[in-house]
């Protein structure tokens, strides 16, 4: 993964934490459908371990 | 059907596709809905017009994914809530979010020793009181703040005056420097999305 690539998929996280927890919550419909929220979450598994294993200090 | 972006001061004019929509002394930004599936770019494209909206207007995003029937409905769903709503965005304007999150290597799940227990614990401890330096360091920075809750050490979001963004960002980095030993991870300027709602 390129540098600018991490960057962006550290950024995905903070953008996902915000758009699915943040914001005003007013008396519309929630769309969203679940499928594709639990596709969200999925994939940010994926990108939450990759991040962590690229950011693990060496080893000694 | 629209999806429902933001509420900004009342009498903002706004570029096509967004519309705004007059209700209870502040306007609801709306665009039609695309039909678009949840993918990263899709959230990358709802940012952006986020953020282009936000360089010209103080605005409070709405939740991701909300969507009514029309205009008339965009309305209503603010009905009643203008006198808080106009408070939330008083207390955001002239200021943007920042996130700051603080990764530690993972410690090694116990095994069946004991002591290995004792040592996950003990690594556990180190790395939540790193996340509680960190932001003891930074929350004197902010406007406001809200500790996000998670897993990792630290994992907030700070309300930062426009003006200081870059002597938080210069804070951060001396953090960085200061603590090799940890990952702190810091974007934005994000919108307000933290802080759209009353702290619970």
């Amino acid at each position: 993964m390129t540098a600018i690539a991490r960057e962006r998929d550290v950024a995905l996280v903070d953008l996902v934490d915000r758009l699915l927890a943040g914001g005003v919550v007013i008396a519309g419909d929630i769309t969203l459908a679940v499928a594709d929220v639990e596709l969200v979450h999925v994939s940010l598994r994926a990108l939450v371990s990759s991040v962590s294993s690229l950011e693990r200090p060496p080893q000694p | 059907m629209i999806d429902v972006l933001a509420i900004t001061d009342a009498g903002v004019t706004v570029d096509p596709p967004v519309v705004a929509v007059p209700s209870d002394g502040v306007s609801v930004l709306c665009t039609p809905s695309n039909g678009d599936g949840v993918d990263a770019d899709a959230l990358w494209r709802h940012e952006e017009l986020l953020e282009g909206l936000m360089k010209l207007r103080p605005l409070l995003p709405v939740r991701y994914g909300t969507r009514v029937p029309d205009e008339a409905a965009a309305a209503a769903a603010v009905a009643g809530r203008g006198a808080e709503l106009m408070a939330r965005l008083d207390h955001v304007r002239g200021a943007v979010e920042v996130s700051v999150r603080v990764r530690t290597a993972a410690p090694a799940p116990p095994t069946t020793a004991e002591h290995s227990g004792v040592e996950y614990l003990r690594a556990r401890t180190a790395a939540s009181r790193a996340g509680e330096g960190v932001h003891e360091v930074l929350e004197p920075l902010a406007r406001d703040c809200r500790l996000l809750g998670g897993a990792e050490p630290l994992r907030a979001a700070y309300l930062v005056e426009h003006d200081d963004v870059d002597a938080f960002a210069a804070r951060v980095r001396e953090l960085q420097g200061e603590h090799p030993e940890l990952a702190i991870l810091c974007t934005g300027p994000w919108p307000p999305y933290s802080f759209s709602e009353a702290a619970s």
